[in-house]
């Protein structure tokens, strides 16, 4: 009786596993038009110019220094 | 935003280049100190002064020579710069450098090329071999810490003067903190201005230290100064050796792979061809 018992719960076990999984998967499909990561706030067209990730802002202030140097 | 904090700033001139620090709640002493610890090191890891310890190593001729705790790490270093560019970072182009006509600092001017010994760069792991306190070059090798050592210095340098202080080594520059007014530390990069927070940031151009048709810039692939199609490249990245890194081997990449790899390593980028 015991070992039975065993077997059925270890069986309703792996079918509710499998059963969860399924619905979370059906339910969190990839979409495959979603933008990509990071995503660019400015960016010039062509080669030339400053592109800039969410990670740095932009200021309006005079700069106390610059990578330019002699 | 909270009102702007006066800030502390010593500009000095060391390595051969324009060197800034920046501090809140620093004294000129403490920036009076930066200003030695990079001329103290400095002077170890030139190799324009025969007695450094980089001329010591690169003379060695194949055999191991004990280094400082500070070599060590720039030596290291480089070997994680050679990894993170694919090689192209390669501090083993001294004989290209060499070869060109950088044999002195060039506010004394470039010696005649002979670009007899301007080859491909060896794979640096192949002819460095860095241990504990002692490191070895393979015969006939040479290294040049110019570019990286700019950066390292700037991110311990920013690190020591404390919890919200800037460090512009030559235009490698590290910044921690929130800077004057709290939204970060306002540093231009490409004809803007960005404001950093425990960022770094570096500018890898060749436009800078060049004469004649050549430059310093030299691609390890062929040991001749870079032709690459771009000419500037500034990064903004987590550390200013990173950014140095990124933006040397973003111009060494040229226009065509360039974007995608800063947009990969970096935070925010500027490239001009």
């Amino acid at each position: 009786m015991r070992t039975f018992l065993l077997k059925a719960g270890a069986t309703a076990l792996t079918l509710g596993t499998t059963l969860a999984s399924a619905v979370y998967v059906t339910a969190h499909l990839k979409n495959p038009s979603a933008p990509l990561q990071p995503a660019v706030l400015t960016s010039q067209q062509g080669v030339d110019g400053l592109t800039i990730t969410p990670g740095v802002r932009q200021g309006d202030v005079q700069p106390v220094t610059s990578t330019y140097a002699s | 935003m909270r009102p702007e904090r006066p800030v502390e700033a010593y500009h000095f001139e060391a390595l051969g280049t324009s060197c800034s620090l920046f501090g809140l709640g620093v004294s000129q002493t403490e920036l009076l100190k930066g200003e030695f610890w990079v001329r103290a090191l400095g002077a170890r890891v030139t190799r324009f002064s025969e007695r450094s310890e980089l001329s010591m190593l690169n003379r060695a001729d194949g055999a191991w020579v004990d280094i400082s705790a500070e070599m060590e790490a720039l030596l290291r270093e480089a070997l994680l710069a050679y990894e993170l560019s694919a090689g192209l970072v390669n501090v083993a182009v001294l004989p290209s450098l060499l070869a060109i006509g950088y044999t002195r600092p060039l506010a004394e001017g470039a010696t005649t090329a002979t670009m007899v010994t301007a080859l491909p760069a060896p794979a640096l792991p192949d002819v460095l071999s860095v241990r504990n306190k002692r490191a070895r070059l393979e015969r006939g090798c040479g290294v040049d810490l110019g570019g990286i050592a700019k950066g390292w210095m700037a991110d311990r340098l920013a690190a020591q003067l404390g919890s919200d202080a800037l460090a512009n080594i030559g235009g490698d520059l590290r910044a921690v903190g929130e800077g004057p007014r709290g939204d970060g530390w306002p540093v231009g990069l490409g004809g803007a201005t960005v404001m950093l927070r425990d960022q770094g940031a570096a500018t890898s151009s060749v436009r800078r230290r060049k004469w004649g048709e050549l430059h310093h810039l030299i691609d390890p692939r062929t040991g001749l100064p870079s032709r690459s199609g771009l000419e500037e490249v500034s990064v903004v990245a987590a550390t200013g050796c990173e950014a140095e890194v990124v933006a040397k081997t973003a111009l060494l990449l040229g226009p065509g792979l360039a974007t995608a790899y800063c947009a990969a390593h970096s935070q925010a980028w500027w490239l001009s061809t």
